[in-house]
């Protein structure tokens, strides 16, 4: 009653806002914060941009006359301002077989003069990096001796110097085809001999096991197949349908323990009979291959008649043929590619720039990865990241379909989801070692060789095995939720375990299995037991793996109620909810997931670095031979491609160049799969809000 | 206005709300005339410590239109989702007392509950057509019991768009997204899907809740067309709907089936007093 006047009498007198209130200094914070973000992360990009952008633009050659009388030819590199002292200028300046530094610096107020020669030219050589001089003989050796002359001067030679370098091309592609060809072949059939003979020596030496299960057991074993498939035919009950596929899963570990197809040991004379006909082999072959050889030499004979001098302005020696010979000047098919740096103009330049791109992308690398291309370390990383991807998107989606629709939300599902929440943020060197010990030495080592004998479950561990199978089921009972059928799918569901449980434990323990790459061992090769493609995959799958079972998660729990209760209200039964509405609809979330994935496991480095990437991979994951991908081959990766050009290089100076490029490459790559990916992603959304299919 | 018919002579449902007791229907004999379809008897039900269900008796006739009212939180929807068991997909329901369709027990346990929902079809609040074609979404039930002759689904997908009143609406556009339609045009496109498989009993959650008048309408006179070959259970908070689309009406209130008889009685004779103030719009 009191309010009533006062309500009478107020005035619209309103008071300015307080500053505070306004918030206009949060609006130039935010601002600020959203500003000093976007100009880091463009500054970065656009440093890789420009870094990357350069480094195959030809810079012009430089004759530098110094004062001390000195000269030299160089391409100007960068320049240095030094407090205190004069600037001074790095001239790359090649020519390394000389002994002397590809890099020099030169001071600014030593220098006389800087002419721009037009006849200086730049050799990209096969070996010992570039060479910079001046051309000045193409000479041919007869069959005799003797010495013929094609072109003398600078002149002349760079006129005909073109035609010289495609037939020497057309030598050297010659040459390579044999070698990459039919010698390539005959190597790979000898080594194969070479196998074919220590498995033989295996079988005579190594441990004289009997008939593993004897041949009553194996009746035994195709006998209950033969009764549970005709139960499985006849009954048609989906009991009689499971026994039937738990026993042919039993059947099938039984086969792949006791390797029926495997070698019986093999007598003294076998063996002899054996090994002569090896021997017989490679008699043949080697016969071949010396032919070949001879053949590859003649060519080679024919290809170094062809000579060209260019002279190193400094010192007055020509390009030599090789370290050793100093005397001799270099064959023409050494030579790839002829630059007239000073004479070229922009038009010229830029089809180099583009040359050298396609280049860099499609060769394989050289001078310990600081020329050359980066071809074998794209299809390293490409495949990494697919096989990563191949295997982590399943795993991850049906784990957390288990976690959204299945289990009970509870306690313990609470807390495997802080758990694997955690494992995100395990540093991915911990994975790569984890990837080491237990992919590589422990699977590998079991596909190799076998079991090691001290993890050989003997008859006094039956303990071991209880232990593991109380686990799982306490684990199975408290993640499990409370169904009508509750009793038959949990007893269903524990054989199923049972099963698993048993096969992986039988693979790990069973004294017969001695590995699939025995004979390899021998020689002190292992297979699959060490580095390699597919454990790099997997390790960087398990290391990706918390990112996509959250997303997967949250993308499933995103998928409406309204939705599952329509499939259910239509007669549904939860797996074909699942199936068909909820996986669906939470495929763009998953998609996200996979993103997520695969950009980490492109730029992973660390733990590739010990489970499998290395510096200079001699042959590709992948061959046209069975099996087509090699996945025990260690290879290359444009992340530790990166780390390794620019830490671990001998010459770390010409290789700033590649760093630069090659991390250009390798975020144009993750971008580019983003995009995909992204496409893929935005399509698939489309389909939930409406239009065309 | 006041109603002269004598009340129940024990007490009434304030009381039995007060003392947590289940309340004894007012049925109208008229309501056993007719054969049933659907028989509930005692029927309870629990979310947790929770009881949201009292006792509910009632027998729903075949081939009509049975409308359930009541205020908010009065039970209509749970009633309604445990004739399919759709209750069952929550953990911690519980029920008890008996359901019977067509002489059968929906909870006995050797029912399967999948086949079940598809006798019972039902018809959201929201609608909620899955992210796929019109005709994929029509076809929906037939594809997940294993049907797969072209010809059957076009044939079925016609006809259960046709009873939905929707095949000329969206016939020369089958293979689009149904999420491209009008709330009105999925809410049809819901019930095509419903009926695709001509089940026994179809349940209407407040169908046209979310719905403007015209497209209410047109859903309303689709429950009148369809009211002979389908025995039909809907849930509605609007009492003009209720009058207007139901042979038959069921007031609800706090988990009390309270007063159950044909539409006109339960409008313009109702027995009780709380059926009479409710559908007279002064209370609930």
């Amino acid at each position: 009653m009191s309010r009533k006047p006062n309500a009478t009498t107020h005035q619209m007198e309103l008071p300015p806002t307080p500053l505070q209130a306004r918030g206009v200094a949060a609006t130039w914070v935010t601002g600020l914060a959203l500003v000093l973000c976007t100009v880091m992360i463009l500054g970065l990009l656009g440093m890789i941009v420009i870094g990357g952008g350069k480094t195959f633009w030809q810079r012009p050659i430089d004759s530098v006359q110094l004062q001390s009388g000195e000269q030299l030819l160089g391409m100007e590199y960068r320049r240095e301002s030094r407090p205190g002292a004069s600037d001074r200028v790095l001239y790359r300046v090649g020519n390394r077989d000389l002994g002397q530094q590809p890099f020099k610096w030169v001071e600014i107020d030593s220098i006389d003069s800087v002419l721009e020669p037009a006849d200086a030219v730049l050799l990209e050589r096969q070996e010992w990096g570039i060479w910079l001089g001046v051309p000045e003989r193409i000479y041919e050796i007869n069959e005799s001796g003797d010495i013929a002359d094609i072109a003398i001067g600078s002149e002349a030679v760079l006129e005909v110097l073109g035609e010289q370098l495609k037939l020497a091309s057309t030598r050297r592609a010659e040459a390579n085809a044999l070698r990459s060809g039919p010698i390539a072949d005959i190597n790979d059939r000898l080594e194969r001999l070479r196998l074919s003979e220590l498995e033989a020596q295996l079988r005579v030496t190594g441990n004289n096991r009997p008939h593993h299960l004897g041949w009553g057991l194996w009746w035994a074993v195709i006998a209950a197949l033969v009764i549970a498939i005709l139960g499985a035919v006849r009954i048609g009950h989906p009991l009689a349908k499971r026994s039937l596929v738990i026993i042919s899963l039993l059947a099938v570990l039984v086969g792949y323990t006791e390797r029926p197809w495997a070698g019986r040991p093999w007598t003294q004379e076998q063996f002899e009979t054996h090994k002569a006909e090896v021997e017989e082999q490679r008699t043949i072959l080697t016969t071949e291959f010396r032919e070949l050889s001879n053949e590859l030499v003649a060519l080679e004979q024919d290809d170094a008649r062809f000579r060209i001098e260019v002279r190193d302005l400094a010192t007055g020696q020509f390009a030599p043929i090789s370290r050793s010979q100093m005397s001799e000047p270099m064959k023409i098919s050494q030579i790839l590619r002829v630059v007239q740096a000073n004479e070229i103009g922009l038009g010229g330049k830029a089809k180099l720039y583009l040359a050298r791109w396609w280049d860099f992308l499609t060769d394989d690398p050289r001078e310990a990865n600081t020329e050359g291309g980066v071809f074998p370390v794209i299809v390293g990383t490409l495949l990494v990241t697919i096989m990563l991807t191949i295997a982590v998107v399943p795993l991850g989606v049906l784990a957390a379909l288990y976690m959204r629709e299945y289990a009970k939300q509870g306690a313990m599902i609470s807390i495997l989801r802080v758990a694997i929440n955690n494992l995100a943020g395990v540093p991915s060197i911990v994975y790569g070692v984890f990837g080491l010990g237990f992919f590589c030495y422990g699977i590998g080592g079991v596909i190799d060789g076998g079991t090691d004998p001290s993890l050989v479950l003997r008859v006094g561990q039956w303990w071991v095995l209880v232990l593991v199978i109380a686990a799982m089921l306490f684990f199975v009972l408290a993640l499990s939720g409370r169904e009508k059928q509750g009793k038959k799918s949990l007893l269903i569901f524990g054989l199923w375990s049972g099963v698993a449980l048993l096969s992986v434990i039988a693979v790990f323990s069973t004294p017969y299995f001695e590995g699939f790459f025995q004979a390899k061992l021998l020689d002190g090769s292992p297979t699959f037991g060490t580095s390699g493609l597919l454990w790099a995959s997997l390790t960087l799958a398990l290391l990706t793996l918390p990112v996509v079972i959250v997303s997967a998660e949250e993308a499933i729990a995103a998928v409406p109620a309204s939705l599952r209760e329509g499939s259910y209200g239509c007669g549904a039964s939860k797996w074909q909810t699942i199936q068909r509405v909820v996986l669906p609809g939470a495929m763009p979330g998953i998609m996200t997931g996979a993103i997520l994935a695969m950009a980490r496991g492109a730029g992973e480095v660390a733990p590739l670095m010990i489970v499998g990437a290395v510096k200079l991979a001699p042959e590709l994951p992948f061959e046209d031979r069975f099996p087509f991908i090699f996945a025990d081959r260690s290879f290359m990766h444009l992340g530790f491609h990166i780390f390794d050009l620019g830490f671990k290089s001998p010459d770390s100076e010409a290789a700033r160049g590649y760093v630069w490029t090659t991390t250009l490459l390798l975020v144009t790559l993750v971008v580019m799969m983003n995009l995909i990916a992204i496409r893929i992603r935005t399509k698939l959304k489309a389909r939930f809000v409406s239009g065309q299919f | 206005m006041t109603s002269n018919t004598p009340k129940p002579a024990v007490r009434t449902v304030q009381d039995a709300v007060d003392t947590n007791a289940s309340f004894e229907t007012e049925t109208h004999s008229d309501v056993a005339d007719h054969e049933s379809v659907l028989d509930i008897s005692k029927f309870s039900l629990w979310y947790g410590q929770a009881r949201a269900l009292y006792d509910v008796s009632m027998s729903i006739p075949r081939g009509k239109v049975t409308a359930l009212i009541g205020p908010s939180g009065c039970g209509k929807s749970t009633l309604l989702r445990s004739v399919n068991r759709l209750n069952d997909l929550v953990s911690i329901v519980r029920t008890e007392g008996e359901m019977m369709l067509n002489n059968r027990s929906i909870y006995d346990p050797s029912v399967d509950v999948i086949s079940l929902r598809k006798r019972v079809g039902m018809v959201f609040q929201k609608s909620n057509p899955f992210p796929m074609s019109i005709f994929e979404n029509v076809i929906y039930p037939l594809r997940i019991s294993g049907e797969r002759k072209k010809s059957v689904l076009k044939e079925t997908c016609e006809r259960a768009l046709r009873s939905a009143a929707i095949w000329d609406e969206v016939k020369d556009r089958l293979n689009e997204s149904a999420l491209g339609l009008s709330g009105g045009q999925q809410q049809r496109l819901c019930i095509a899907r419903a009926v695709a498989v001509e089940p026994e009993v179809l349940l209407m959650d407040e169908p046209c809740s979310a719905l403007d008048p015209i497209a209410t309408a047109k859903i309303e006179e689709l429950i009148h067309d369809i009211a002979g070959r389908y025995t039909v259970l809907i849930v509605t908070h609007n009492m003009q709907q209720a009058s207007r689309v139901s042979d038959f009406t069921a007031f609800m209130y706090l988990g009390r089936l309270v007063e159950y008889g044909t539409t006109s009685q339960i409008f313009q004779t109702p027995k009780l007093s709380e059926t009479e103030q409710y559908v007279t719009g002064r209370f609930g």
